[in-house]
């Protein structure tokens, strides 16, 4: 199908599956790897267009199905789209309202026609389906929008996965058909099938004849055990076409962020840096930073040495310890810290590519976070094994 | 040498005006990591009104971006319950101040006890509900005022105000002083159906009586001296430790005496001179860098204000004023009572000091008490504004003309449904960073209130102190043009008078606050610590609660938090 994007591979890691590359959008470029906060409602908790761009954010989430109750896709279609209506000049992705199940499933029903959701604002029902989902997406004018899919929890097993896959495949073509913009809008498939090898198989094979302009690993990220998660990245990413974008869905730990990078994926998001920053936990090379704790009244360090960040520029621990989760400009100011921390490891992330010393980054990146070899994670021992790196070998 | 400079630039003698334009700057030496930016506040203008030391909503970059030249903060946000005064005595070295702590170092940095913008409650008489700093907070005493933390009243020594100054060493200090802000509330606790009918019919109610001004005067000037002294490394508190001492032999003489009765059954012997008592001064550590501000009151009794006023004025030391409004608590008084006493005490100040005023709030009312002479005010206003919802549209001076799509409101508030389809920013031609360029729209930011983004406010914030700060820039160059009394007679015939402000909240914001409150008991029935643990009023409840958006990682980061919330409760 048509493609609003071009994709150019700049360098491949010599040791794992990373690379690095330039995806040029119909809003300026976007170097991957990368991570994308998380403006659900069309607004980034807080922070302004104008200090997410000075954080060096160069695409951002909305999502579908907020901004279609709120303001709803007719004012959408009155003020030009969501990057208009938030004053944001970059590039915007919005997922299709489709995660909203799994977590919503006791309020949802699915059928083949599309997902039956209960408003969370004044509990009233309301239908997405592959139709309307693009139609809104159409609306909001995303760079990139995902394909409405029957997303089922990765902790479900039996024939309900099957069915889901397959669904989501017919309810791809659905999406490619109502599609109204392929010219200046992209949009990216959604591979499903849980945890079954098969199925994943499966789904990639068919999606891919669809010839989307980027695909999306979704399912996952849904509280299944880190040892499954990482397998079922790695096999997606040995069988989806190299020549275009991968996006892991709601991934955004840092320590799974570089492993997924070291697999091959190029895209992610996820709300945990901002919404973690809510509750005032700052995130550090070095582990995060609950400041709330009585224990930073008298640390006048900033969160981070050497973070050009305004709140790390600006202020100390014992400051931020007095401010955080009371004032709303404890919020901003960690939300501030958390987005940049994020954006910088994946600048750091694709420099090390680039410069083709990604596995010795890896190696630094886990000392600095877990101090001892012992306290590593062992799915992400496994996983980067995979892809020819032994973290527990110096 | 005083560590600031005032100079009064024009002041216009109109009749029934003593305004006057002027700048407030800091003159001390900068330190040598200090960039050599002159600090300057333009009068008639503001401090930025502050929590903590920030202006509300709003990160460091985004407050540079408005035009005041300083922030004013007050010591019962900064200083824990739980802190000792000296609690800054932990920080990193001797050198590092108050405008390091809070990252205000290009900015002037006024310092008071309280926040009495919040307490005051502008000169139009507010009910004890909307001021719940007023509530269940004690008397002061000879020996300390009570502060009202964030967790509960602590008393403020002269001992622990002056280890304060110390160390924060703002460029501006407020002397400790003995403000009455319990009198009414205490009352309104135990008042009974026949107080109030008897209140009403003597007026007496909210007032503090003469005998207790009185008092409070004698104590801030007190303390008055002994901060100057203290100032100059003078010890300022000999006659307090003198008096201790006497009080303390006289008590262990009693007790010999006694003793020797009871051993001999002797009567008391004569003969016991009385040896006077000596004490040592201690030498202490001046800080002539600060500039000392010291409160002016005397409620609502005339002849108190003037005497309040004139010994205030007669301490050279002190650098500049903060006139008192009356009683701060749910005072009684008629506005044109306050304007009153304001103008009591103006009268009786030397003109070359600054004079500040806390908590004057909407522009009708900066007019008449720059006209009084007052140089000096705060920006709660604005804050309180957006906190409803609401965008300044109002204007001063030549450019002020009639707008017919703004109907001559003052403010717009953006709750309003009307809004939601507006795509144009707050105000065309304003220059704020939410309007600029129209970036931003009343729509969307219509939308922000209604899905609780904290961007709402970040945003409404930005414009209204914008204008505030037009709005004075205004003010100033009427004064200068000898203007000031016929666009204040425009202004009121365009804008008419703030209306008096209920404390409800908009229709729609308590449509939207019961659906998030509704939906959140529907998603997540268990886990009200977490949402506690937020506290209210930061707009953005909806997300700290939603377990649909955050990428399916919300499993782990609930267990945290219900860890750490556990662990915050029981340090």
């Amino acid at each position: 199908m048509k493609s609003a994007l071009t994709w150019e591979v700049l360098a491949k890691c010599s040791t794992t599956k990373a690379r690095a590359s330039i995806l040029t959008l119909p809003h300026g470029p976007v170097n991957t790897p990368v991570f994308m906060p998380v403006g659900t409602q069309g607004t980034l908790k807080g922070i302004t267009p104008d200090q997410i761009e000075g954080l060096g954010c160069q695409i951002m989430l909305n999502n579908t199905y907020h901004l279609g109750l709120r303001p709803g896709q007719e004012l959408l279609d009155v003020c030009g789209g969501a990057h208009v209506f938030q004053g944001w000049n970059r590039n915007l992705l919005t997922d299709s309202g489709g995660f909203q199940m799994v977590s919503l499933l006791k309020l949802a029903e699915i059928t083949e026609q599309g997902v039956q959701f209960e408003s969370p604002h004044d509990g009233s029902l309301m239908l997405l389906t592959p139709e309307h989902s693009m139609s809104l997406q159409n609306s909001i004018g995303a760079d990139i929008m995902m394909q409405l899919d029957d997303v089922v929890s990765s902790l479900t097993t039996g024939p309900r996965v099957e069915e889901a896959m397959w669904r989501s495949i017919r309810w791809l073509d659905r999406c490619i058909k109502a599609h109204k913009k392929p010219e200046s809008q992209n949009l990216f498939a959604i591979i499903q099938g849980g945890l079954d090898p098969e199925l994943r198989k499966k789904c990639i094979e068919e999606m891919v004849k669809r010839d989307t302009p980027g695909y999306a690993i979704g399912g996952l990220s849904g509280g299944e055990e880190k040892d499954k998660f990482w397998r079922v990245v790695t096999l997606c990413t040995d069988l989806m076409p190299r020549t275009k974008p991968i996006y892991c869905m709601g991934v955004g730990y840092a320590e799974d962020l570089v492993v997924c990078v070291a697999l091959g994926v190029d895209m992610f998001d996820c709300v945990f840096p901002t919404r973690t920053a809510r509750f005032g936990n700052a995130l550090t090379a070095t582990g995060t930073l609950c400041l709330r704790q009585a224990k930073f009244k008298d640390d006048f360090r900033p969160i981070e040495e050497g973070c050009d960040c305004i709140t790390c520029k600006s202020y100390t621990r014992a400051y931020l310890y007095t401010v955080v989760t009371k004032e709303t400009v404890g919020c901003h100011l960690i939300s501030i810290h958390n987005t940049a921390y994020q954006l910088r490891l994946m600048r750091q992330v694709g420099d090390s590519i680039i410069e083709d010393r990604f596995p010795q980054f890896i190696h630094k990146f886990f000392k600095d976070l877990f101090v001892e070899k012992s306290a590593y994670p062992e799915w992400a021992v496994n996983a980067l094994r995979s892809v020819n790196i032994d973290l527990l070998k110096e | 040498m005083s560590p600031i400079k005032f100079e009064i630039h024009s002041s216009i003698r109109e009749p029934n005006s003593n305004a006057r334009t002027g700048t407030l700057s800091i003159v001390k030496a900068s330190q040598p990591d200090q960039d050599a930016v002159k600090r300057v506040i333009e009068t008639p203008g503001c401090f930025m009104f502050s929590i903590k030391g920030s202006v509300p909503h709003l990160t460091p970059d985004n407050m540079r971006l408005q035009d005041f030249g300083g922030v004013n903060v007050s010591l019962e946000q900064l200083l824990q319950m739980d802190q000792p005064a000296s609690f800054a005595s932990k920080w990193p070295s001797k050198s590092f101040t108050l405008a390091d702590y809070l990252y205000l170092k290009d900015l002037i940095l006024l310092c008071d006890m309280r926040d009495y913008s919040s307490l005051s409650s502008s000169l139009t008489p507010k009910t004890s509900q909307q001021d719940p700093h007023t509530q269940r907070i004690s008397p002061n005493t000879d020996r300390h005022v009570n502060l009202s933390t964030l967790r509960g009243a602590r008393p403020l020594t002269l001992d622990d105000y002056l280890s304060v100054v110390r160390q924060f060493r703002p460029d501006i200090m407020v002397a400790l002083a003995d403000n009455i802000v319990e009198s009414s509330s205490r009352n309104n606790e135990s008042k009974t159906e026949v107080d109030v009918k008897k209140e009403k019919n003597d007026g007496s109610r909210g007032k503090a009586d003469e005998k207790r001004i009185r008092k409070s005067i004698d104590r801030t000037l007190k303390w008055l001296d002994q901060i100057l002294l203290e100032r100059q490394g003078r010890d300022g508190r000999i006659e307090d430790r003198r008096i201790e001492e006497e009080k303390k032999r006289k008590k262990e003489k009693e007790k010999i005496r006694q003793a020797r009765k009871q051993e001999h059954g002797q009567q008391e012997q004569q003969g016991e001179e009385e040896v006077p008592v000596e004490i040592p001064e201690i030498e202490t550590e001046p800080w002539e860098d600060v500039a000392l501000f010291a409160h002016v009151q005397g409620g609502q009794f005339e002849e108190e204000r003037i005497r309040s006023a004139e010994e205030t004025s007669k301490r050279e030391g002190v650098n500049g004023f903060i006139i008192d409004l009356g009683v701060y608590s749910n005072g009684d008084n008629s506005k044109e009572e306050r304007l009153a006493h304001l103008k009591t005490s103006v009268d009786h100040l030397p003109a070359q000091k600054p004079r500040m005023v806390y908590g004057i709030q909407t522009p009708e009312d900066v007019l008449k008490v720059v006209a009084l002479g007052v140089d000096l005010f705060d920006t709660s206003y604005p804050f309180i504004l957006t906190e409803e919802g609401k965008a300044s549209m109002y204007s001063f001076g030549p450019n002020s003309t009639s707008d017919e799509t703004n109907n001559n409101n003052r403010w717009i508030n953006l709750w309003d449904d009307e809004h939601g389809d507006k795509f144009v920013p707050i105000l065309e031609s304003c220059e704020c960073y939410s309007c600029k360029g129209g970036k931003h729209t009343r729509a969307y930011i219509n939308h922000l209130l209604k899905t609780h983004e904290m961007l709402a406010t970040v945003l409404l914030m930005s414009h209204n102190l914008y204008q505030y700060s037009k709005f004075f820039s205004a003010v100033r160059e009427a004064i200068k043009t000898g203007t000031l009394d016929q666009y204040t007679q425009d202004f009121e015939r365009q804008f008419g008078v703030e209306p008096v402000r209920t404390g409800e909240k908009h229709k729609a914001q308590i449509v939207v606050e019961e659906a998030l409150t509704k939906r959140n008991q529907r998603l997540e029935p268990t886990e009200p610590a977490v949402v506690d643990a937020i506290g209210s009023g930061d707009g953005d409840g909806q997300s700290f609660k939603r377990p649909d958006d955050d990428g399916g990682e919300n499993e782990k980061e609930k267990k945290k938090q219900k860890k750490d919330s556990s662990e915050q409760s029981n340090p």
